[in-house]
């Protein structure tokens, strides 16, 4: 049993990797455009398919076709901004969300009509790892590597870069920045695209894990924002840490007692945290 | 005038069945009234800015408690509406009065509830055992009978479905005539401002969250029984508690007619599009009526009637 345990937390924190470069994705968004992105687990979705169909249809080598898939992914999170997002930045909360719930209906569907209801799967084998009788899939390692590389650049692309400032900008105080010569517009097309992007990368990490369907996103955007507000919404280190945590608890009761019951578990740690937390376990509490 | 309408409203609705002639028909308007009246229970709270995304809970909470005591002791869905209602009522207060006590508005409550929805759905996936998990189950057939609510016939449910959706109409205008509504409105605008005018916030938050749950909850019961099949996904979870909002939000939540005009066109749209383009391509009138909702959203923020009605005023003004 108990190495049965450590399996789990093992597999739990490599989990976290890659739930932790998913809620940083919707983190950014939320925290620069101040809207929620509600389809951002059907955009992963899109991006895995997207792979698929160029390496088991087309014969891409997988590498090349991650690079296409973030590429593609990019141009899409662009889109979404230019025809959907930028209509609604004055509408009030209620609409955004619900505007954005809209697009689950259509990204779904329209990945039922591309490529049909059936699983779909990237063959590629990769070695089972074993250190002593903890057991480690090489794509889950991959994808943790692959992840914090992913989050490191990141982090240096807002921190040491004018982009970045500017981005950072926008997210503390959209008035001023306007008046610091930014154009906040661009600034959520930059943001949108690196999220976009962020969803072809997370496809990449995915695709060798888990099949792809057309309902394959929604338990995703729900994971993310539970992480996002776990952590406190717009805080970036506070997703970070909560990924990990909403990771090792997953796989641990996953392990312990059921799926359904580690789905329910993680739902009620997320109301009881926005009920005792509001501003996520790392937040600080600002006045209402 | 005003009375005029609804007089000749009335007449339309009461001798529509005998015109309409065609069951078909007479479905899509049962099913209207039916999500008409879940859809004005959810305005009830989202009209003083309680954006809830998760009413599935409570519509499954209703369908369940009431399905499942029909099929295994044979009780009356009348009884089972009412204990339903309340059971919801209750998981209202628990979840509600967290909320309210802590202070969760706006996109953290959306969210909150989004998740409770889920958390139903999940319970009911999960109890397997007594409510057929994910495949759901069907209610024990019984021949037309206004006790057990079943009916061989369309026409008895059509007057049902429409009975209740008056009550709820009705109840929305009691709700307008109270002190509770000013003291919601004075909350909506401004909690803060609210509380120091001597205002029990979370008093009357938990007051119409409650009633709210539980008029959801019946509007629950009413469905299940028409369609006699319950199922965790079509009753609760993230879907049917996004589509109350998505009509609620067309239609306009803050006007007494709003809810039944988004449920009418949204009823109507979907079917529209299944019935015209579902047997060629599946999926496709899905994306047609997706596009259409992101659309009418972005473009008619305030709904139908929240939008007719700023017109109305436009012109009188004039």
């Amino acid at each position: 049993m108990s190495i049965l345990i450590i399996n789990a937390l093992v597999n739990g924190i490599l989990l976290g990797g890659v739930l932790a470069l998913l809620a940083f994705g919707m983190n950014l968004i939320f925290g620069v455009v101040k809207v929620i992105h509600m389809a951002y687990g059907q955009c992963v979705m899109l991006g895995m398919y997207v792979i698929y169909t160029l390496t088991e249809l087309s014969h891409v080598p997988f590498l090349a076709a991650c690079g296409v898939a973030v590429v593609v992914m990019a141009i899409w999170g662009a889109l979404l901004q230019t025809l959907v997002i930028n209509r609604l930045l004055s509408a009030n909360r209620l609409n955004q969300l619900l505007a954005l719930a809209g697009l689950i209906i259509v990204f779904e569907n329209l990945a039922h009509v591309i490529w049909g209801a059936d699983l779909r799967g990237v063959r590629i084998q990769m070695p089972l790892l074993s250190i002593g009788n903890v057991f480690l899939r090489t794509s889950n390692l991959i994808a943790f590597i692959g992840a914090l590389i992913a989050l490191a650049g990141l982090y240096f692309f807002l921190h040491k870069t004018y982009t970045g400032l500017a981005i950072r900008s926008v997210a503390q105080d959209v008035e001023c920045s306007k008046l610091m010569g930014i154009n906040p517009k661009t600034i959520y097309l930059i943001t949108l695209s690196v999220g976009g992007g962020l969803t072809g990368v997370i496809a990449a990490f995915f695709s060798p894990i888990y099949s792809v369907h057309p309902q394959f996103g929604g338990s995703f955007t729900m994971m993310a924002f539970i992480i996002v507000v776990l952590g406190g919404m717009g805080n970036l280190l506070g997703g970070f840490v909560g990924a990990f945590i909403i990771g090792i608890v997953t796989s641990l009761s996953a392990v312990l007692t059921s799926t359904e019951i580690a789905e329910i578990l993680v739902m009620t740690l997320f109301i009881v945290v926005v009920l005792m937390r509001p501003q996520g376990l790392f937040g600080i509490r600002q006045s209402r | 005038m005003k009375y005029a309408v609804l007089v000749a409203l009335a007449i339309i609705v009461a001798f529509f069945p005998f015109v309409a002639g065609n069951e078909y028909i007479l479905h899509i308007t049962t099913l209207i009234f039916i999500w008409a009246f879940v859809t004005t229970a959810w305005s009830y709270m989202g009209r003083f800015g309680l954006v809830s995304l998760g009413h599935g809970a409570f519509l499954g909470v209703g369908g369940y408690t009431a399905g499942l005591l029909f099929n295994s002791i044979g009780l009356t869905p009348w009884a089972g509406m009412l204990l339903g209602g309340l059971l919801a009522a209750l998981l209202a207060l628990m979840v509600g009065y967290g909320c309210f006590r802590f202070g969760v508005i706006g996109d953290y409550f959306a969210l909150l509830t989004l998740a409770l929805g889920e958390v139903v759905a999940l319970l009911l996936v999960a109890f397997r055992d007594e409510t057929g998990g994910s495949l759901g189950f069907t209610l024990n057939r019984i021949d037309s009978s206004f006790l057990y609510l079943q009916f061989e016939r369309k026409i008895y449910f059509y007057y049902i479905a429409l009975c209740f959706l008056i009550l709820a109409l009705i109840l929305w205008k009691w709700i307008d005539r109270t002190k509770m509504q000013k003291a919601l409105r004075a909350i909506g605008e401004d909690e803060i401002a609210a509380a120091t005018l001597g205002i029990r916030i979370v008093r009357y938050k938990l007051y119409i969250t409650m009633i709210s749950a539980f008029v959801t909850a019946v509007g629950g019961v009413l469905y299940a029984q028409y369609i006699t099949y319950l199922n965790p996904h079509t009753l609760a979870g993230v879907g049917p508690s996004l589509d109350i909002a998505f009509k609620a939000i067309l239609g306009g939540m803050f006007s007494l007619w709003g809810p039944t005009v988004g449920a009418a066109l949204i009823v109507t749209l979907e079917e529209y599009i299944r019935v015209t383009y579902g047997s060629q391509f599946i999926g496709v009138s899905q994306i047609v009526y997706g596009v259409a909702l992101v659309m009418l959203i972005m473009f008619l923020p305030k709904g139908i009637c929240g939008t007719a009605e700023d017109l109305w005023r436009k012109v009188t003004s004039r």
